[in-house]
């Protein structure tokens, strides 16, 4: 738009006439601050709302990536709960590790947490280190690591060696391969640890002196005081960490090397959708798993936001 | 060499770009001659292939822009490629997937350049008929070869039992197995790795007692008798320690560095003809190869010479003759061939063969003489696997066979689920 046109529409609003004079009215308000998102309007819609939209319309097709769709209806939706035994393998292992590794992380973090709370010296040290490994949790290297540490003779057998414990092949054995997945999602306890710490620093000190004047214990101070005044931060990193459980795929990928092994025992959500997509050419039923995902965590801290208001405690 | 723009430069060259995008033309420079390559395998054959690109650019041909990545995101990364209307001009191809992307008409027929941009005059008949769907050539044999067990010769030796050779059987292995057991060397490496869940294994077994893994329609070649006896037999290898255990062989992920005689959890393993000079790379001791074990003395026929790998050709219909020059090139300069050996498989160009043959390594000459003297356990080449082959090997055939080795069924219970899990597959949409 020139700045002629712009002259006219000040001088249009200034009469209050037709619609041109609004936009133009608006143009000059809030224009710059549009002109100033756009690069990231052009990514968000682009790249983000444009696939999105596209892979809704593919879930209702037979998409093969080579040739051009057919509309089937809901047909990819039916086969997803009526004929798809690994569709149901793929949500046990993923609910069990939403189920164990989120309590576990966040009651580790906390732990933690309070810990560093304790007046430490070298704090920013001790912080910086802990949080390591949610920098790099996530990436290829460790989840090679971790095959390293947890196969037959890997690390963690040599180390019970000492105690007279022959431990079985972790990592490949799928009666323990989830739990091995688990302990690496623990292991990242960084950023849920940074908000707690956080959280925890809220907390005025004269409550806890006068619990102690009152004579209660520190555990009871734990449960009466930090723990209801921590629930806000409780309850935001169970959203975070959740949402993160559910789409966790790189670990999975790269210890079973995309095969979901040993027994689909270690078959993420994410990555049987990876596998119909790419493997097997199902783009049109991987978008469907994948709209089924976003309804999933959609549904998931819809329920938390309803319950929070029983649980979380927000005084001020 | 460096390419050094100012502001001015770069912007003079970006309004440029813009103006050619705007009338539909694609800058010279990013179509140029150039030709995309794309294949899979692992550095030493990325540093062949590159040279031989180089050798075919200074004699004057079109530059290559190649790209390799491994097997498994292979797949993955050509099919999104091609659905993103972005295939590379020469593409890597297995026999598992011709059929898929050539009647799909992601590549190109390429009968047309035969006798001219591409010289196949003394090319194995064998090796140019696995090439064709409906009649008509889609990919262009890189080499010949045929699966093999791939033997630790060292291993071995330390036991002091003889290595397999043409005529052993799965009762010779066993007998080799209770020599491992009972010499317990390198903490208690075992004879075989377990090929339960190996589909070409199971391919040869069926092979050699005239069944197939499918029929040429598609359909699964045995029953659920031939695959509890499967089953059976593994679990029988597996109770007397003959072969890894099922953890042990759920390590193995497809990666070359994580199979069971490069972990040093088994002396021998299923494998193929052409691999073992990669193999040889990646173990301190001595690597051989022989056939798979026979089912019973004289039983042959289980083996065929296999074309490896083709070069199909994709993408721009403008470049795909200067595609197909390159091919040529590929398969039958001397020179290429020099560089080439036979990482790839054996030579399909009689010339080239012989006169590549003097020139080979030790591993080489093994992996040529192999595939050159199968004799008896030569037979006719199987029709390309059906489309679901590739999802009943990954998701039923791995799944059930590791649900057999750790107990979670009995092998009765697994041969019936395969059956009737992979007749589903083949049946259904």
């Amino acid at each position: 738009m020139t700045a002629r046109s712009m002259e006219t529409g000040v001088s249009a609003a200034g009469r209050a006439v037709g619609t041109q004079g609004v936009w133009a009215r608006i143009w000059q308000q809030d224009g710059p601050g549009y002109l100033f998102l756009l690069p990231w309007f052009i990514g968000f819609f682009g790249l983000t709302v444009g696939p999105m939209l596209t892979s809704l319309y593919l879930s209702f097709t037979n998409f093969d990536l080579l040739t051009t769709p057919d509309w089937i209806g809901a047909s990819n939706y039916v086969r997803m709960f009526t004929a798809d035994p690994k569709f149901a393998a793929a949500m046990r292992v993923t609910f069990f590790f939403v189920l164990f590794s989120v309590p576990l992380k966040l009651a580790f973090a906390l732990g933690v947490a309070m810990l560093l709370n304790r007046g430490l010296k070298g704090l920013p040290l001790y912080r910086a280190i802990f949080y390591l490994p949610s920098l790099i949790g996530a990436s290829v290297a460790i989840a090679i690591l971790w095959r390293q540490l947890f196969s037959g003779d890997g690390l963690v057998n040599q180390f019970l060696a000492n105690f007279g414990i022959d431990g079985p092949s972790w990592i490949s054995n799928p009666r323990y391969s989830l739990w091995t997945l688990i302990i690496l999602s623990i292991w990242q306890f960084g950023s849920p640890m940074i908000i707690f710490l956080a959280g925890l620093r809220q907390i005025p000190q004269d409550m806890y002196e006068a619990a102690s004047l009152d004579g209660a214990s520190k555990w009871r101070q734990f449960w009466k005081i930090t723990l209801p005044l921590l629930t806000p931060v409780v309850f935001f990193n169970a959203i975070v960490q959740t949402i993160e459980a559910f789409k966790s795929f790189t670990p999975a990928f790269v210890i079973s090397g995309g095969t979901g092994q040993p027994i689909n025992s270690t078959l993420f959500y994410t990555l049987y959708l990876y596998q119909e997509a790419f493997g097997f050419f199902r783009m049109g039923y991987a978008s469907a798993l994948a709209w089924f995902l976003l309804v999933m965590i959609a549904a998931f801290t819809a329920f938390s936001f309803l319950t929070s208001k029983y649980w979380v405690h927000y005084d001020d | 060499m460096t390419i050094r723009l100012d502001r001015r430069h770069f912007l003079m060259g970006s309004s440029a770009l813009i103006a050619a995008g705007a009338a539909g033309l694609r800058p010279a420079f990013a179509q140029g001659n150039n030709l995309r390559l794309i294949f899979w395998g692992g550095q030493d054959r990325a540093d062949r292939t590159y040279k031989v690109a180089d050798l075919y650019a200074e004699g004057g041909g079109a530059q290559i822009d190649g790209e390799f990545l491994a097997w498994n995101d292979y797949w993955t990364k050509l099919a999104t490629q091609v659905a993103g209307g972005n295939a590379p001009n020469i593409i890597q191809m297995d026999y598992r997937y011709i059929v898929e992307y050539a009647t799909r008409g992601a590549i190109r027929p390429l009968d047309q350049f035969v006798g001219g941009p591409l010289q196949l005059g003394d090319f194995d008949q064998d090796q140019l008929e696995g090439g064709k769907v409906g009649g008509q050539l889609f990919g262009i044999s890189l080499g010949a070869n045929s699966v093999a067990v791939l033997v630790n010769e060292t291993a071995f030796e330390e036991v002091g039992v003889a290595p397999p050779n043409r005529d052993s059987t799965y009762d010779d292995y066993m007998a080799m197995g209770e020599a491992f057991n009972s010499a317990n060397i390198r903490g208690g490496i075992k004879a075989i790795s377990d090929g339960s869940y190996t589909e070409p294994m199971l391919d040869n077994w069926l092979r050699q007692q005239g069944l197939s893994l499918y029929t040429a329609d598609g359909q699964l070649g045995f029953g659920e008798e031939e695959m509890v006896e499967w089953f059976r037999m593994w679990q029988g290898l597996r109770e007397a320690g003959v072969c890894v255990s099922a953890e042990d062989q759920a390590l193995d992920t497809g990666a070359m560095e994580s199979t069971m005689v490069i972990m040093g959890k088994s002396a021998t393993m299923p494998s193929n003809s052409n691999q073992l000079v990669a193999y040889q790379s990646l173990s301190q001791d001595s690597l051989t190869i022989t056939n798979y074990p026979r089912i019973e003395p004289g039983a042959g026929g289980g083996h065929y010479r296999k074309p490896s790998m083709f070069f199909s050709v994709g993408g721009d219909e403008a470049n795909a003759q200067a595609a197909a020059e390159f091919i040529s090139f590929f398969v039958n300069d001397p020179d290429a061939a020099q560089v080439l050996g036979v990482e790839r498989g054996i030579p399909c160009s009689a010339a080239v063969r012989e006169g590549l043959a003097p020139t080979l390594d030790e591993k080489s000459q093994i992996a040529l003489n192999f595939v050159a003297n199968l004799g008896d356990l030569l037979g006719p080449l199987p029709p390309p696997p059906p489309p679901k082959a590739g999802e009943i090997d990954a998701s039923v055939l791995r799944v059930i066979g590791q649900e057999v080795a750790f107990g979670a069924r009995s092998p009765e219970d697994g041969g019936k689920a395969f059956v009737t899990e992979a007749t589903a597959l083949l049946t259904g949409a």
